[in-house]
């Protein structure tokens, strides 16, 4: 292939490749230090006010002192280069000053090129429903950008008047993405998807909001202040009311004296369980929180799919950090008795308390204990104690000291869940009762448009769960007895002040938690069978469409099978608006005449039209003189200004041509 | 260097390839599907790089948007394919002329298409053998018009070998081509040159006249520039108010008759006659004087006028090249 020619490209490409990268840094605008969108727009500047002349564009050393200026300050900013915000960054700044050396045609294509490439990470980025428009209006200019800049105005052409303008542009590209719309959808629908990875690109370090493996009291009433959603709880059937609504997460064990840890033990025994109630089935649609936890109603029942395992205390750990809305299905109960005791092991460490805390909280558990006949009746002590000890329920209660338990109990007594259930289980452990922390969330919104449970982490919750002999672990509430409103309102409702204001906003306007609540059901539905379509998905559909039981063979003849119907309708369609258009009567009848006069011996030149052919017929053959009025007449009716009855004067000239003879010689 | 070589003869052995498969060709020519050509372009195959680097970030991340956005731009590109095929698809090249030109300028061929269609086409790129295109707009059932230069090294008839068509419109990913093999011929004038003086005016014994006297005649009026005219006659004072080039032309009447002779140059050589005759017939016919021709085997007789012009220049254009029996050379 020879080296094609270099052909500059013209102002207006150059406007379009300008407009298609700014579309492409407007869309990543909001994920990359503020300083190289502005950068990336001052070269834009640049560059189009170079095209006016009105200023110079930097050569070459400058440009290049430029570049790697840019590529220092990213390097600098991000400390790598690898990663989804860096390489953002990096392409904006490299876009821009390709911008800055863009002469050429093919420069221009290579920065809509680089208008592309901004769409892919603004994709791998965000997905969101209300994104997704603009990511379709952005491929949309820049396959407009595309027909611009591949178009070279000509000097020496004759109907350059005509031209190629942006409007006829945008609709060409409108029309062509409307075209591959159908295919689109069917590669998107059969397309094989991949199970995993390849590879994982660095995501950036986000502060995600979500529950920490640690509790100490006041770390989760800094949760509750956030309306952001923690997960959606699709359930199967009648979901569990709500004092069953509790989603369990990480289980701590280990105490200080002040704050609450998760255990190392990972060699410990599951106990087997028997599980009463009724089975719950449902899905939960996790959001990202950066953490390994995966919350599920109370305790899991069954086996939670290859990309999660049980601890031992039951609770589910993610085998990776939770960076994207990750589904999964479970079954859950909300009721279970052990079918074995508790092991020495496991009882001594559930016991476990500093010995130099807390003194006085455990001296009241001790003497509290000998009171009561069993452990039952003592829990019902502590928790009577609670209830009327003058204990209150608040998000902003005040610090407590070393000893934070005795502190709480007995000199505050003004707490939230993280206090209630770090006391409660102090109190378990201290009268020899093997007890835990759980921490989770309580109840959920129930969105009735899209029929699931909006978690938030306003609904972060603690509890306890106690070992009680011939049941086993039983949960305990002990905010619950404080607060029994908490089971069935959610804190916004409880506590009104202690969430941001616009939560609160939202919450005081029904219309507008309304409005929310059907957008959320949206995005839902959009997160769901958009966003996180998959393999399994893909052989559901097909099984849907009628195949039995389908498999890749299915999915590849389906797939094939669209294909072709695709690439037919496509030929007949483009095809069909570049066949000729049929000429109408008057056309049709102005070609017979020519025909019959090309059969004697007359034939009309390629470059003449009728009143020139007419004059070479007069001088060729005088005596065909009605041949020449009825070209005349033809002129007048084809060329002439429209008037009334000319369908009849059609139809004359049709009448008289088919009835002309014309002789071959004079 | 060796590569090139490979290069230019394999490019040689495609063009003769394809001359074969299509076969001569003849104007008013529809082009056909069966002679369309189409293969991506250079920022096609890049653009294609592009959607698979974007399938697989797609799928490494299962990231829906991504592919959705993949398989729309996928099928993008196969739409404008078809849109560029269909661009030059049934598209008509009604005509292709070439003005005669005088030897060592470039002559033009004029090709004019025809779009029966009822979506315009756009960017119908036309040139020479393998020359840099030229691109027209057709609109609907419509004509359009590119004018090619066409180098004319010496007189004679320059035969355009084969016509390149092609167009990447709309998006510039695909690039669909043809050949046309039409018998386009080009005449070319010598060039005229020599400063030989005129001959004596053949009607008027009293002598020579020179070539600055002979403009003093009765003046006639204005006329547009003609390829051949000398720079003398033009009013350049008129060119420098903005009016086209104009030339002053002088009235035949009473005027000289000069027979031009082949033989009374004989001590220049074939070539330098012949371009010294061009150069006397060009001045006399500007001058606005009557002259004849007469050649070894051929005498044209004294008229004046664009016609005779040509009739007389065709004739030096193909002095020894005869025996190939054009058309306008024997008429006469």
């Amino acid at each position: 292939m020879a080296k094609p020619p270099v052909i500059d490209g013209s102002r207006r490409g150059l406007d379009w490749a300008a407009i298609a990268f700014v579309a492409g840094v407007l869309l990543n605008i909001d994920r990359v230090p503020v300083w190289t969108p502005i950068a990336a727009l001052i070269f834009v500047v640049w560059r189009l006010m170079a095209a006016s002349r009105s200023l110079r564009l930097p050569g070459t050393p400058l440009r290049s002192v430029l570049a790697l200026a840019l590529v220092a300050g990213v390097a600098v900013r991000f400390h790598t280069l690898n990663g989804l915000s860096a390489g953002t960054a990096l392409l904006l700044l490299m876009g821009g000053v390709k911008l800055l050396e863009t002469r050429t045609q093919r420069d221009q294509f290579i920065v809509v090129g680089a208008a592309v490439f901004l769409l892919l990470a603004a994709c791998l980025d965000r997905q969101n429903i209300v994104r997704a428009p603009l990511y379709l209006l952005h491929a949309w200019l820049c396959c407009a950008a595309l027909a611009v800049v591949s178009y070279m105005p000509s000097a020496s052409s004759t109907a350059t008047r005509l031209g190629f303008d942006n409007r006829a542009a945008l609709v060409l590209a409108a029309r062509s993405l409307v075209f591959s719309l159908p295919l689109a959808i069917l590669l998107f629908v059969f397309f094989p998807r991949l199970p995993g990875a390849f590879w994982a690109i660095p995501r950036s370090d986000e502060a995600l909001t979500g529950l920490s493996d640690t509790m100490s009291p006041g770390s989760i009433s800094q949760l509750t202040t956030s309306y952001e959603v923690a997960f959606r709880a699709h359930f199967e059937g009648s979901p569990p009311p709500p004092q069953e609504r509790y989603w369990r997460g990480p289980v701590l064990h280990e105490f200080d004296g002040y704050t609450w840890k998760r255990t190392a033990r990972s060699l410990a025994r599951m106990e087997p369980l028997q599980y009463l109630g009724p089975e719950y089935h449902y899905r939960i649609a996790l959001e990202p929180s950066a953490q390994r936890w995966w919350f599920s109603l109370d305790t899991v029942t069954g086996s939670p799919g290859p990309k999660a395992f049980f601890t031992y205390d039951y609770q589910l750990v993610s085998s990776e950090p939770v960076t994207e809305t990750t589904n999964y299905t479970l079954v859950s109960h909300t009721s279970t008795r052990a079918t074995v005791q508790l092991s020495q092991q496991s009882r001594r460490y559930d016991t476990r308390l500093p010995n130099d805390r807390n003194p006085k909280s455990r001296e009241l558990a001790i003497k509290m204990r000998n009171s009561e006949g069993s452990d039952g009746a003592y829990v019902s002590a502590v928790l009577n104690y609670f209830r009327t000890g003058g204990f209150e329920y608040t998000l902003t209660p005040p610090r407590l000291g070393f000893n934070s338990v005795d502190d709480f109990i007995f000199n505050t007594r003004l707490g939230f869940c993280g206090h209630y259930a770090s006391a409660f289980v102090s109190m378990m452990r201290a009268a020899g009762i093997p007890a835990r922390v759980v921490t989770g969330y309580l109840g959920g919104e129930w969105n009735p448009i899209g029929r699931y449970f909006i978690v938030r982490q306003s609904d972060a919750h603690s509890w306890a769960e106690v070992w009680l002999e011939g049941r086993g672990w039983t949960r305990i509430d002990p905010t619950a007895v404080v607060e029994p409103e908490r089971l069935n309102r959610g804190i916004l409702d409880l506590l009104p002040n202690a969430v941001s204001a616009p939560a609160r906003f939202v919450w005081r306007q029904p219309w507008l938690s309304s409005l929310l609540q059907r957008w959320d059901a949206i995005n839902t539905w959009w997160n769901d069978r958009v966003v996180k379509f998959s393999y399994d998905d893909q052989l559901r559909l097909l099984e849907r469409l009628g195949f039995t039981s389908p498999g890749a063979q299915e999915l590849g003849w389906a797939f094939g099978a669209g294909l072709v119907g695709w690439l037919l309708w496509i030929a007949w369609h483009v095809g069909r608006s570049g066949t000729r258009v049929r000429p109408d009567r008057l056309a049709r009848s102005y070609m017979a005449l020519c025909r019959k006069l090309d059969r004697a011996g007359l034939t009309r030149q390629t470059h003449q039209g009728p009143i020139a052919f007419a004059g070479d017929l007069l001088q060729q053959r005088p005596d065909l003189e009605p041949v020449h009025s009825l070209l005349q007449r033809y002129s007048e009716l084809r060329y002439g200004r429209p008037e009334p009855g000319a369908a009849a004067k059609v139809r004359d000239f049709e009448r008289a041509v088919s009835r002309l003879t014309v002789s071959a010689r004079a | 260097m060796k590569l090139s070589l490979m290069r230019t003869r394999l490019r040689a052995r495609m063009a003769r390839w394809i001359r074969k498969r299509q076969g001569p060709d003849s104007l008013p020519l529809t082009l056909a599907r069966r002679r369309l050509y189409i293969l991506p372009t250079r920022t096609g195959v890049g653009f294609c790089l592009l959607l698979v680097l974007m399938l697989v970030a797609g799928l490494n991340y299962a990231n829906s948007i991504a592919l959705f956005l993949t398989f729309l731009l996928t099928g993008f590109t196969l739409v404008t394919m078809h849109q560029c095929h269909r661009n030059l698809l049934g598209a008509q090249l009604v005509g292709a002329t070439a003005q005669p030109t005088f030897a060592q300028r470039d002559g033009t061929l004029s090709l004019a298409f025809e779009n029966s269609s009822a979506v315009a086409r756009f960017q119908i790129a036309a040139g020479v053998g393998d020359a840099p295109t030229i691109p027209a707009d057709l609109p609907a059932n419509g004509f359009g018009r590119v004018e090619l230069s066409v180098p004319a090294p010496k007189r004679g008839i320059v035969q355009v070998d084969r016509l390149h068509l092609i167009t990447t419109h709309p998006f510039g990913l695909f690039r669909a081509w043809t050949w046309v093999h039409a018998p386009i011929e080009m005449l070319v004038y010598p060039r005229p040159h020599g400063l030989l003086p005129m001959p004596a005016d053949y009607g008027n014994k009293s002598g020579e006249r020179s070539l600055i006297n002979a403009g003093a005649d009765e003046w006639l009026g204005l006329r547009p520039f003609r390829d051949g005219d000398s720079p003398r006659q033009v009013d350049w004072k008129a060119y420098a108010r903005d009016a086209p080039l104009l030339v002053k032309e002088y009235s035949a009447a009473g005027a000289e008759l000069r027979i031009f002779d082949f033989a009374t140059l004989g001590k220049l050589g074939t070539e330098a006659q012949l371009e010294q005759l061009a150069r006397w017939i060009v001045d006399a016919e500007s001058n606005g004087e009557r002259y004849g021709l007469k050649l070894p085997n051929r005498f044209i007789k004294p008229d004046h006028g664009a016609e005779h012009r040509h009739h007389c220049l065709a004739a030096l254009a193909l002095v020894g090249l005869e025996d190939t029996s054009r058309g306008e050379a024997s008429s006469h």
